[in-house]
């Protein structure tokens, strides 16, 4: 269960702080229960994901987690350059307290990215691609209760797409998602409830498709 | 796949311990075998320092110093100096440089702090240890007389590094191109503890005014730790080291357990 009470969230610009992006947002996302966040861009659903995967800190109110919150998988950060995908893997493995069984899940990451030899290569050198099947890997290698997605499907190749779209649907049996995307049919395919961001505000749906149909009449015609 | 028992959460405890733990074994990593001989920079550093300011100890034909030989002096000063600096500056920029990592809710901002401290005093050690031998190899009296003052010495200067750099991290964190005024800072405190420049020998009521750095202090007790015939400058008092380093310890905690999410997203 995530407790999200009364978020705001604003930014400091260049020129002082920046308008609200989140204004008291509040919803509880009961266990086992996928949502799919839906808004125009940038209506804050990049951010809510980051203050509930704990990246970020909101300016007012607070995120409860009571369960294991993964990080925002195909986050761009958490990665060290000069570091090898092995050693920056090591270091996950180790803060989620997988210090006992760190080779069974390195083989995990190294099998499941396909990276090959460059997993012990300096993080520099990959290419974008690889640097995301390395990050979607590592996620995938510690469990975690709830997932955090911010449009992870949509990198990568063909294959590793297929791969990606596989291993989520393995996820949903035992483990629930919080995921953003623009594709209707994704969000239809792995979650049940939608949370509609509108002006900073959160509106809650039991069904993804009333969700869905919210945001689209909102659009202009 | 392996799966974990959800009904024994980690406790706040194991969390941190594990983020050390992580934490350690990456900068030690980074310290030691980025590059090919990063290792050998660590060491031939203040060697180098040390062989330069000999050099110009000898121009000027200076040999001894309150009734040890220059070399002994300079040894002592430089090392000692050395686990302030050293320590002072990784734990001053362990937020920078790991920012990256704060993407992991475990990893506290502190922790980075704490885990460079840690590892600095200890390769510090390290380069203190493998420089007296070298020295007392080359027939410098570095063997010490008073063992556990140098120790005791020797840990309140890690100390004083870890409290100066808490309170510098937040500083630099926050306030924008204060490095400069750090930078001056830190050359002052080089310049006034006494390291090569021999505070005795400067003229009172100023010679009092010094006695304000706390690091004066403990590289003076440093040396008559050693050297038991060495002339120390005169109100000199260890335990003003120590009071200083906790004190600053407390004011950088202080700072970071009031800007620890200003710290973050920054």
């Amino acid at each position: 269960m995530i407790i999200v009470d009364n978020i705001h969230k604003r930014y400091k610009t260049n020129h002082g702080l920046g308008k609200w992006v989140l204004q008291g947002v509040s919803f509880t996302i009961p266990p086992k229960v996928s949502v799919g966040l839906i808004g125009r861009n940038g209506a804050g659903k990049s951010t809510l994901l980051r203050l509930i995967g704990g990246t970020d800190q909101p300016t007012k109110g607070h995120v409860e987690r009571r369960c294991r919150v993964s990080w925002p998988m195909g986050f761009g950060g958490g990665l060290q350059g000069s570091l090898t995908g092995r050693q920056n893997a090591k270091f996950v493995c180790r803060i989620h307290g997988h210090e006992d069984d760190i080779e069974d899940r390195l083989a995990f990451i190294q099998d499941y990215a396909e990276i090959g030899a460059a997993f012990d290569e300096p993080i520099k050198t990959y290419s974008s691609g690889m640097k995301s099947r390395l990050q979607f890997g590592l996620s995938l290698a510690i469990d975690f209760d709830v997932y955090i997605s911010d449009e992870v499907t949509a990198s990568g190749d063909a294959a590793f797409k297929q791969k990606a779209a596989t291993a989520f649907k393995n996820l949903v049996d035992h483990a629930s998602l919080i995921m953003v995307s623009h594709g209707e049919g994704t969000l239809k395919k792995f979650c049940t409830s939608g949370i509609w961001l509108d002006n900073g505000k959160a509106h809650w749906f039991d069904d993804i498709d009333d969700a869905l149909n919210a945001y689209k009449d909102s659009l202009p015609k | 796949m392996i799966r974990y028992d959800y009904a024994h959460p980690r406790t706040s405890l194991s969390i941190t311990l594990s983020v050390w733990n992580a934490l350690f074994l990456r900068e030690a990593v980074t310290r030691l075998s980025t590059g090919r001989i990063a290792w050998l920079w660590l060491l031939a550093e203040p060697i180098i320092h040390l062989c330069i300011m000999l050099f110009m100890f000898i121009v000027i034909r200076m040999r001894v110093v309150g009734g040890i030989s220059i070399e002994a002096w300079l040894i002592i000063g430089l090392v000692f100096y050395l686990m302030f600096k050293r320590t002072a500056g990784q734990v001053q920029h362990a937020l920078t440089a790991n920012r990256a990592l704060f993407a992991y809710r475990q990893v506290k901002p502190i922790d980075t702090l704490l885990v460079r401290a840690a590892l600095e005093g200890f390769i510090t050690t390290l380069i203190a240890i493998i420089m007296g031998i070298g020295g007392i190899f080359f027939g410098v009296a570095l063997v010490p007389d008073d063992p556990l003052t140098v120790l005791a010495v020797f840990f309140g200067l890690w100390l004083m590094g870890l409290g100066f750099g808490l309170v510098t991290s937040v500083v630099a964190a926050l306030i924008p191109k204060i490095g400069i005024v750090l930078g001056v800072i830190s050359t002052f405190l080089y310049l006034t503890s006494g390291v090569i420049v021999p505070i005795s020998h400067i003229p009172k009521p100023y010679r009092d005014w010094l006695l304000i750095n706390p690091l004066l202090h403990g590289i003076e007790a440093a040396r008559l730790g050693i050297s038991p015939y060495y002339h120390a400058i005169p109100g000199l008092d260890v335990g003003y080291l120590f009071k200083c380093a906790v004190f600053a310890i407390f004011f950088g905690l202080a700072l970071h357990k009031h800007f620890e999410t200003k710290l973050i997203t920054l």
